[in-house]
């Protein structure tokens, strides 16, 4: 099952597919991050984001597990590689993984 | 022929405990300055090996080297032009695999390196057992074990470094990627070879594949071609592999990364819960953690307070005591006014009013970012956070900004890039601080009634979030979210936390004394030369027509520029009476009038001081005019509203 990775429930583990999905419900944070135009700019806004994510850890084909998530819609907090993440909401909607159910 | 004076940098993550090593090295022989036109700090310190003079560059705590923060690039450059003799690469022993990940970046940049496999002890009370011998042979680099709280490995890692730079070892073979990848980075470094480049050939090749845009930039000026070809075969990954270039990269040396963890460290998972879990699993408890994170802020703030009342008054008295005495060596005169007035007064101000709150403010916020309670804080407040463009890590300076501006701009240096300090610091500016609530508790709270003064700071809170928020949608740069390491709890090193402070505060004192003392020394001379009456009348026309304020309030709010509480002070002076209700022509409007321009008008001198050095002098100008205008617009308006609500008629 192919899932954002703010609809796994704490405790799941799950494998990362992709760290740039777009968002499924729109997010106020998003449509910056979004409005990228084509080309070069490609690299650049997106490039960051994206780049911090995999510099972090958080690549494609790695195991993660969400532990909890803070209240109100707050970040999440993993385990990924043998360390403890926390994970902004906004960034971790554009996280697809597939989890088994 | 050896060289007797030597440079070694530290290197590694975020809290792998770099700064405590850094401190056993150096001692007190350290300095803590900015790198050049940076707000990142640098801290250096030197020490006698042997026969050698040994120079400790501590480069700050960062994850990887692309561009993503200021602090990665301050380090790849340093490392690629400064060249050190060594890097020692300080990791955790407790989370290898990603500390590996930054290792091996470092080893592409071809610097001579060796490693202090640090918290050895924290890795075994995990279960962690780590075959040092074994990593050592895997990555070519000497692998020295330290506990650095308990100065373990230290002296052996010295040895080690020293052996390292006299022998001149050849720096260890880079890894290797997979075919794919491998054989398009030799296809480029070929083609860069010829080129005259800062970093190594292979390194720009790799960086070129993962489409770094500095490098990107570099390559633009001294060999375009290169793009072309680095395009082509990053289109030919991303055709292979389905994901960019980049991914495909960093998912590789990732994995060589966790393959080297698997290989060196076995686990053995302790059975019992650890107190530290069950302490991190409280203090991030959907419901319990925010209790205890407001009593936790709430203590950090009184103690703050009650050390920085207490010791202010006191130095307070005892520089005061000076007076007469200091009057009767000068003379009582123009001169002698302008010395104590000018001067004098305004190293008092600086002294009383800056340290006292200042020195617990630095330790409280060492002590909470060691033990790792910072990073908890910043996961229970990232949403709220958000609200007005930030992350969670920002809350930390915002709630410092309502005991002091000064330390809340520099706290917000735990922010990663330019963009987030920049808004961060605009923000806190906004924040009413201690000597603001003074005047608005002593003033409208006092005179007016506690409800007016609880409007002001709902009317403050409104601002703060309306401008941070178009602060945010206006500022060019992307936005970031918060992804932050929750590295273990731990105790907090006292030794270099305290070292840490006492040389920060060392730092702040060179830099916002003479500030502050020229700019009571120009107020104070105004005032010898009598020119407060002509400037009072000069500032009618937006104090008196626009606010409907008496002209001498311009007066009182130049003073308290100075110090914010001194717009109150002198104002009673200048009215001529300590009890304010009774002064004329100024009602309740006029009270909350000043009370809602004192609160908006300018940050402090020592907050402009800060604002300098943390943003450059053109931004500083910007944020401070800017928020005077708005006062002044806030203020008239204020006051046209209260007059059209005519509850005091």
């Amino acid at each position: 099952m192919e899932l954002p990775l703010t609809k796994l429930r704490p405790g799941e583990t799950a494998v990362i597919i992709s760290t740039n999905s777009p968002p499924l419900n729109p997010h106020k944070h998003h449509h910056r991050i979004r409005s990228t135009t084509a080309g070069s700019a490609k690299i650049g806004r997106h490039y960051n984001f994206h780049k911090r994510l995999e510099d972090m850890g958080l690549t494609p084909g790695t195991q993660i597990k969400v532990v909890r998530s803070a209240p109100f819609h707050g970040p999440l907090e993993l385990h990924v590689r043998g360390s403890r993440l926390a994970l902004g909401r906004g960034m971790a909607e554009r996280i697809l993984v597939r989890v088994e159910r | 022929m050896t060289k007797k004076q030597i440079t070694i940098a530290l290197a590694g993550n975020a809290n792998v405990g770099k700064s405590v090593i850094f401190n056993h090295l150096t001692g007190m022989h350290q300095h803590i300055g900015n790198w050049p036109g940076k707000t990142v700090e640098k801290a250096e310190g030197t020490l006698k090996f042997e026969d050698y003079t040994i120079d400790i560059i501590d480069l700050p705590g960062i994850y990887s080297l692309s561009t993503f923060s200021i602090e990665e690039l301050i380090t790849r450059e340093y490392i690629a032009k400064e060249k050190p003799d060594l890097v020692i690469n300080v990791i955790d022993a407790s989370v290898l695999e990603r500390n590996l990940f930054f290792t091996l970046q470092l080893v592409e940049l071809e610097t001579p390196i060796i490693i202090a496999l640090n918290q050895m002890d924290m890795a075994k009370k995990k279960g962690i057992e780590i075959n040092e011998i074994k990593l050592e042979a895997r990555l070519g680099i000497p692998v020295i074990p330290t506990i650095a709280p308990s100065q373990e490995g230290i002296h052996d890692l010295l040895k080690a470094a020293v052996d390292v730079v006299k022998k001149r070892l050849p720096t260890t073979t880079a890894i290797r990627y997979g075919e794919e990848i491998e054989n398009r980075i030799q296809k480029l470094e070929e083609f860069v070879q010829r080129f005259e480049l800062l970093y190594p050939s292979r390194w720009v090749a790799i960086k070129l594949l993962e489409g770094d845009k500095q490098i990107e930039e570099m390559m633009e000026k001294v060999g375009r071609k290169a793009l072309s070809l680095a395009k082509k075969l990053r289109e030919e990954i991303e055709n292979i592999h389905g994901h960019s270039s980049s991914t495909v990269v960093t998912s590789e040396r990732y994995e060589v990364a966790g393959n080297i963890a698997r290989e060196v460290q076995r686990i053995v998972p302790p059975k019992t819960p650890q107190l530290r879990n069950r302490l991190h699993a409280l203090t991030t408890h959907r419901i319990a953690g925010y209790p205890i994170m407001a009593a936790m802020v709430l203590l950090i703030f009184f103690a703050i307070f009650s050390f920085g009342d207490y010791t202010s008054g006191l130095i307070n008295d005892l520089f005061l005591s000076f007076e007469p005495f200091f009057k009767s060596v000068c003379g009582g005169g123009v001169l002698g006014e302008l010395l104590w007035g000018g001067v004098a007064e305004g190293l008092i101000a600086g002294i009383t009013i800056v340290l006292p709150y200042l020195l617990p403010f630095y330790l409280a916020l060492h002590l909470l970012e060691d033990s790792g309670y910072l990073s908890r804080i910043a996961f229970l407040m990232d949403n709220l956070m958000h609200k007005i463009g930030l992350h969670g890590k920002a809350f930390i300076p915002m709630m410092l900004g309502f005991g002091c501006n000064v330390s809340a701009c520099l706290g917000c240096r735990i922010l990663e890039t330019e963009r987030e300090r920049l808004i961060a610091i605009f923000v806190v500016t906004l924040v009413p601080c201690a000597a603001t609530t003074v005047i608005v508790l002593g003033l409208v709270g006092a005179h007016v009634g506690f409800q007016w003064a609880l409007l002001l700071y709902l009317v403050n809170f409104l601002v703060i979030f309306a401008l941070g928020r178009i602060a945010f949608k206006s500022l060019p740069g992307e936005p970031t979210g918060l992804i932050m390491e929750m590295h273990d709890y731990r105790v907090p090193h006292m030794e270099t936390v305290t070292k840490q402070t006492w040389f920060m505060l060392k730092e702040f004192v060179k830099m916002a004394f003479p500030l502050i003392i020229v700019g009571s020394f120009v107020v104070k001379l105004i005032q010898v030369v009598n020119l407060l009456e002509p400037i009072a009348d000069f500032l009618s026309p937006i104090t008196v027509v626009w606010m409907g304020l008496p002209a001498i309030t311009g007066i009182a709010l130049i003073f308290g520029i100075l110090r914010k509480e001194l717009a109150l002070v002198m104002l009673a002076t200048l009215l001529g009476t300590a009890d304010l209700s009774q002064a004329p022509g100024f009602g309740p409007v006029q009270m909350i009038v000043f009370a809602l321009v004192a609160m908006l008008y300018i940050p402090c001198i020592s907050t402009i001081a800060v604002l300098a050095r943390e943003l450059g002098w053109r931004k500083a100008w910007i944020i401070t005019i800017f928020e005077v205008v708005f006062a002044i617009v806030m203020g008239g308006l204020a006051y046209r509203l209260l007059i059209f609500a005519n509850i005091w008629p």
